[in-house]
């Protein structure tokens, strides 16, 4: 029997020790393969960079622990950088676990910059309603938005007063895995209220965004956790996303080879025929 | 009546809801924004549909013993605990939230990790070059899987540029294609619905 006979057989589970030691080596012994910067995220950080001081910037949190891996990466990125040029933003969620999530990376690095919650930075929570609640949301803050996350009236806070309708928002971030998520604020938010919109989407979601990115009706986007990675090195805070470059680089080898074999036995077979 | 009062209701809201979309007059505005609001509190409720949904469907499979019944146990005994949690403690924190960022975080992402193995395993037995079209379909997906990580950057500094076009040119438009096709369904299946033509929704079947 040749060994083209054995891969026809042989047990997948061998191919999951593959793929367990192709993300756990290089997390050990990291490899430090450089990270490029691509257009579209690029876009989402001269957007910010070009913010003035005091600008306020929506972070809607739109995933749950399931895509955790992923975006949270970008959202601790992203909120870095926020807080380094003193913006103050607004954070919500159309996903009930959004917040919470969104909260952690709050509490992570907020107190690095002494930003002050309510004053520069405020968590409003889980919003139900999806477009319905986004299109709510742009005419009149206040039909919606009674009180935050933590259920503080969100009247007396200087940002919650700030924040009236889409006029006072100067940039929307939606951190997003599905539905409701990005498409959403595209359509029911910045369509109707001009305000610009960038996202950061799972990897499975990145190519749908494409068309919106060509169309300007999203300024740019971070990609799964390679996009976080680019983030993290353009605001020179290389944390989990640029750690797990490595793992993913020999991960997706390894993916390539295994089509190749795949392939291989497939040939074999037609052959044999 | 019971069958016509449905289909009216959705037609005069449907419609109004499209007109007040043109017109910027605040009487449509104020209205508009009341039926938004009456939606919202609507949808508020069927997080409790869910639940209810939930019970029942694991309580069915606890009294039948059906398969793995001890599991549906296990399900319902945490979702107790953490409504208790959530409804006894301080919003946006204590026994609650110390569930989710030690449970229900790492569950998850546990969860959504484990799809990383089936794609290995579905790289080699089903990724295969059967037909022509499917050929062009893996080679794109080789040079994007390259590409898109660093390691595509190191073998040659063009990689990124040429996945960038792929997705920029070939993605785009079969993407736009397909959207423009949805859309157009979209619209021929909402104006259905508007009209009565499609009555599903009421659990019955087209006109």
């Amino acid at each position: 029997m040749n060994i083209l006979d054995r891969l026809v057989k042989f047990d997948r589970r061998i191919l999951f020790v593959f793929v367990a030691l192709a993300v756990i080596i290089p997390l050990l012994i990291p490899i430090g393969l450089p990270v490029d910067i691509t257009r579209p995220v690029k876009h989402v950080y001269d957007r910010v960079e070009s913010l003035p001081e005091g600008s306020i910037v929506v972070v809607s949190v739109d995933y749950d622990p399931g895509s955790e891996a992923e975006l949270y990466p970008a959202t601790e990125a992203f909120l870095e950088h926020c807080f380094r040029k003193n913006l103050r933003v607004y954070m919500m969620g159309l996903w009930p676990a959004g917040p919470k999530l969104g909260n952690m990376a709050l509490e992570q690095i907020a107190p690095k910059y002494n930003k002050e919650y309510g004053v520069d930075y405020i968590n409003i929570g889980y919003r139900p309603g999806g477009p319905v609640m986004l299109v709510s949301l742009g005419r009149n803050v206040a039909d919606l938005v009674r009180t935050d996350y933590a259920g503080t009236p969100i009247d007396s806070l200087p940002l919650g007063r700030a924040v009236k309708s889409a006029r006072d928002m100067d940039l929307v971030m939606t951190l997003s895995a599905g539905d409701p998520g990005v498409l959403h604020w595209i359509i029911y938010f910045s369509a109707r209220y001009g305000t610009p919109i960038a996202t950061a989407t799972t990897a499975i979601m990145a190519p749908q965004q494409y068309p919106y990115l060509s169309s300007r009706q999203l300024i740019g986007l971070l990609g799964g956790l390679k996009g976080a990675a680019e983030y993290e090195t353009l605001v020179e805070r290389k944390a989990r996303a640029v750690a797990g470059m490595d793992s993913q680089s020999i991960v997706h080898l390894l993916l390539v080879a295994f089509i190749i074999l795949g392939n291989m036995v497939l040939l074999y077979q037609r052959r044999k025929k | 009546m019971k069958r016509t009062l449905p289909i009216v209701i959705v037609f005069a809201c449907g419609f109004f809801m499209i007109i007040a979309f043109f017109i910027p007059l605040r009487g449509f505005q104020d209205v508009s924004q009341t039926l938004q609001n009456w939606y919202i509190g609507v949808i508020a409720f069927f997080v409790f549909i869910g639940i209810f949904n939930l019970v029942k469907v694991n309580v069915d499979k606890i009294q039948r013993r059906l398969r793995d019944w001890q599991y549906n146990v296990i399900l319902l005994i945490f979702l107790a605990i953490m409504m208790i949690a959530g409804f006894v403690g301080r919003p946006g924190g204590g026994v609650f939230l110390y569930l989710f960022e030690n449970f229900h975080i790492p569950l998850g992402a546990t969860m959504f990790s484990l799809l990383a193995f089936f794609v290995a395993s579905a790289a080699f037995r089903a990724f295969r070059a059967r037909t022509p079209e499917a050929t062009l379909l893996l080679i794109a997906a080789v040079l994007v899987m390259i590409g898109r990580v660093p390691i595509g950057y190191y073998i040659w500094h063009g990689f990124p540029d040429l996945v960038e076009w792929i997705m920029t040119v070939p993605n785009t438009a079969a993407k736009r294609g397909i959207l423009f096709g949805a859309d157009l369904g979209l619209i021929s299946m909402a104006l259905r619905v508007l009209l009565g033509i499609e009555r599903s929704y009421m659990g019955g079947g087209k006109e």
